[in-house]
């Protein structure tokens, strides 16, 4: 009953838990505190100036300076980015997941195979598809050379967003499998006998049986997907830096405060600011439909 | 009680461990009474193979001395690095930090609302010693000590060298063989990359994929079109020039015929593969600056290269001298612990046979006068330097918040067909003065 003794050894486990709370609020919750508060300030990052207040500036400067224009690109990128990445990656990793979970043969293999390259993390995931999409040499250029054309890949102004979309997608999609996976073995076997004895299968087994049943990993997900995608930064800044029109809301807060050679921690806190109330509020929204569909069912 | 005993130690653990965040690097000086000095570097490997060198000597003249010696990528990591380093203050982070280039970009009486560079903010918020008095830098010649070195009429930084970055490295077997003479204007260029297209050898080649590597090109045209670059560039800040003026549409249109000549897929290429891409005769020139040549030279030591400026007029005159810009320039912090040790590293640095060797191993043009330069390939651009003047990246001045066609380096050719989405050099123009007319201080 009290696993750390009587008195005020039972004092134990909130002490013990006080250390990562403490953590939290030195490393976590502190410094985003400041980001709020460096938002409204000039501070520019060299140490000695001095900075002041200025009230809404830097979010006046977002949305009215001369580049805005390009901000607010990078703000539908964001959005393009993460619709892409939701609906593709889900319906990629719940196939998957169907297939794998009928139990063929080597089922662990190819779990495996689909999961590698979140393990691979980003940097390696760049890498290789830089390596296949090199224009000298590299098989993909190969292989449109075959078909007597070529292209820049990361290099081309017309694809290179998507691919990056691509890889994104390729890096993820076996994180979505294993929660989905999970979420199908969960589902009793007697319900698709007796469903099957009322005449569903096939399609109308997974409408009626399958999707409803998985709705809790459906709704995480979905929300990871969402967060993780108008979050992303590393896979662009490995594969394009930005360039050619790739930069989305959360690389322009990087490109603000390390990109150019003046440090503007003022202006970058701002873009931070923003987008954190960008990804809460869309995060916000999908999770009230999320929940509303997990209660109908 | 095991328990409790080994939880009340993870807590004291865990608060030593907080404590000694504050302490910064004192517990490096006790251990064996050395002092660390601390330099930071960009990766670039001929240089930090002498700088290396150079150290042991250091440590051989001072035993108490030990230096740390720190090399990231060139790229953004690098800048990044030197802000942190120099955010960490008088913990002793770094004490030797060099700039990419010399102290360039500050706003001028015409540049009204412009951004401080990094570099004048440190050195404005007191941040870099001030090497003023210091004997050795009358070592170095008087006028690149006041171009390169001096900030309101103070010396705070040592520079190593000039380099030239607006010329084509061009492979001396393929002329050769194809009958070429060095172009001296911009039709003869046109002719060469036109009898080796005829005889399917790729004429140019860019490291697209970085962006930056183009503008070396678009540089080298600008240098020889334009009569006075710096009165362009003022002129734009008070509307006398525009960026659709000719000259510039001109530079526009001879960069869009570079591209158009060069090896397919270049928009893919990164910096990094250019020289191996030249080194194996894969194309017959790049647009690269002269601190390459030595990493030329490594990839392939049989090759005969040459280098000559982009000659972008066809008046031969205007065409005959590099452009570039004052290379590395080491500073000193002003709060470092070790600041004596630091400025004895720069003194010996600068002692002339230690500087030869440096620029030797560099590729630099040298800083201090009367310098004996072993490399055959300096010594050959030898007569395109005489004229050395500041490339337009090193004059420019750019206002605040300016949008992509028009930010960072200026001119964006990465823009322009074939490589980008524009077709005619006039939109590009058309957009640059835009964008701007947009961020014209108000």
């Amino acid at each position: 009953m009290y696993p750390f003794g009587k008195g005020a050894a039972r004092l134990m486990p909130y002490l013990l838990l006080s250390i990562p709370v403490l953590l939290y609020l030195l490393l976590g919750f502190g410094p985003s505190m400041v980001t709020v508060l460096f938002s409204f300030t000039d501070a520019s990052g060299v140490p000695g100036q001095s900075w002041n207040f200025v009230g809404f500036e830097n979010y006046t400067t977002f949305f009215t300076s001369s580049d805005s224009g390009d901000r607010i690109a990078s703000i539908g990128r964001s959005l393009y980015f993460a619709v892409a990445v939701v609906v593709i990656q889900n319906a990629v990793g719940l196939f998957m997941a169907i297939l794998i979970n009928k139990k063929l043969k080597g089922d662990v293999f190819y779990r495996a195979v689909f999961f590698l390259p979140v393990v691979l993390g980003v940097t390696v995931s760049g890498l290789i598809w830089q390596l296949i999409a090199n224009p000298l040499g590299g098989p993909a250029q190969a292989m449109m050379n075959f078909f007597g054309t070529s292209s820049n890949f990361f290099g081309d102004y017309d694809i290179a967003f998507e691919l990056i979309i691509f890889v994104q997608i390729w890096m993820y999609m076996g994180y979505s499998m294993t929660i989905f996976l999970a979420g199908l073995q969960s589902i009793p076997n007697d319900l698709y006998e007796a469903g099957y004895m009322d005449g569903a299968s096939g399609w109308k087994a997974f409408k009626n049986i399958t999707f409803p049943m998985i709705a809790p990993s459906f709704t995480v997900n979905m929300l990871l997907s969402i967060i993780g995608a108008l979050q992303t930064f590393d896979i662009i800044y490995v594969l394009t830096g930005g360039k050619f029109n790739t930069t989305t809301l959360a690389f322009d807060v990087y490109a603000t405060a390390f990109g150019s050679g003046t440090a503007d921690y003022g202006l970058a806190s701002a873009v931070a600011m923003i987008q954190f109330l960008f990804v809460f509020t869309v995060s916000m929204i999908a999770l009230y439909y999320l929940r509303r569909r997990e209660v109908e069912m | 009680m095991l328990k409790k005993s080994f939880s009340l130690l993870l807590v004291t653990a865990l608060i030593v461990v907080l404590a000694a965040c504050g302490k910064g690097s004192e517990a490096v000086k006790d251990g064996n009474k050395k002092v660390t000095l601390k330099i930071i570097h960009w990766q670039q490997e001929n240089i930090n193979n002498y700088i290396k060198e150079f150290n042991k000597k250091f440590e051989e003249k001072y035993p108490d001395v030990q230096v740390e010696y720190t090399t990231v990528p060139a790229d953004s990591t690098y800048d990044q690095l030197m802000q942190t380093r120099m955010n960490a203050g008088s913990s002793g982070d770094a004490d030797i930090i060099p700039l990419k280039f010399s102290f360039v970009g500050a706003p001028q009486e015409w540049s009204k609302g412009a951004a401080d560079p990094m570099w004048k903010q440190w050195i404005d918020g007191g941040l870099i010693a001030d090497l003023s008095d210091q004997a050795f830098i009358k070592n170095y010649s008087p006028t690149d000590v006041k171009n390169a070195m001096t900030y309101k009429d103070k010396v705070y930084g040592v520079n190593m060298g000039k380099v030239a970055l607006t010329g084509l490295f061009y492979n001396k077997e393929i002329f050769e063989k194809y009958n070429l003479a060095v172009p001296t204007t911009w039709d003869e260029l046109v002719h060469v990359m036109k009898v080796l297209k005829d005889n399917s050898v790729e004429p140019i080649g860019f490291g697209g994929k970085d962006v930056w590597p183009i503008n070396l090109a678009v540089q080298g045209l600008q240098a020889s079109i334009h009569d006075d670059q710096l009165e362009y560039i003022k002129g734009l800040w008070t509307g006398k020039t525009k960026l659709t003026d000719p000259v510039q549409l001109e530079v526009l249109e001879k960069t869009q015929i570079l591209m158009n000549n060069a090896i397919g897929g270049f928009m893919g290429i990164d910096y990094g593969t250019l020289p191996s891409l030249f080194a194996t005769g894969r194309v017959a020139m790049i647009a690269d600056g002269t601190w390459d040549a030595t990493t030329i030279q490594t990839a392939n030591p049989e090759m005969k290269f040459g280098y000559f400026p982009i000659p972008g007029s066809n008046d031969p005159a205007k065409n005959k001298n590099l452009a570039g810009k004052y290379d590395m320039t080491w500073m000193v912090l002003e709060k470092s612990p070790n600041k004596d040790y630091a400025i004895k590293w720069l003194e010996m640095l600068s002692e002339k046979q230690n500087y030869t060797d440096f620029v030797n191993a560099a590729g630099f043009l040298p800083t201090q006068p009367d310098v004996r330069i072993s490399s055959e390939f300096v010594n050959e651009i030898q007569p395109s330097l005489e004229n050395f003047k500041l490339s337009w990246d090193q004059l420019f001045i750019n206002r605040k918040n300016v949008g992509q066609y028009i930010k960072d380096a200026s001119v964006h050719a990465e823009f322009l067909a074939p490589a980008g989405p524009l077709k005619t050099p006039l939109e590009l123009a058309q957009k640059s003065q835009a964008d701007w007319d947009a961020a014209a201080p108000k």
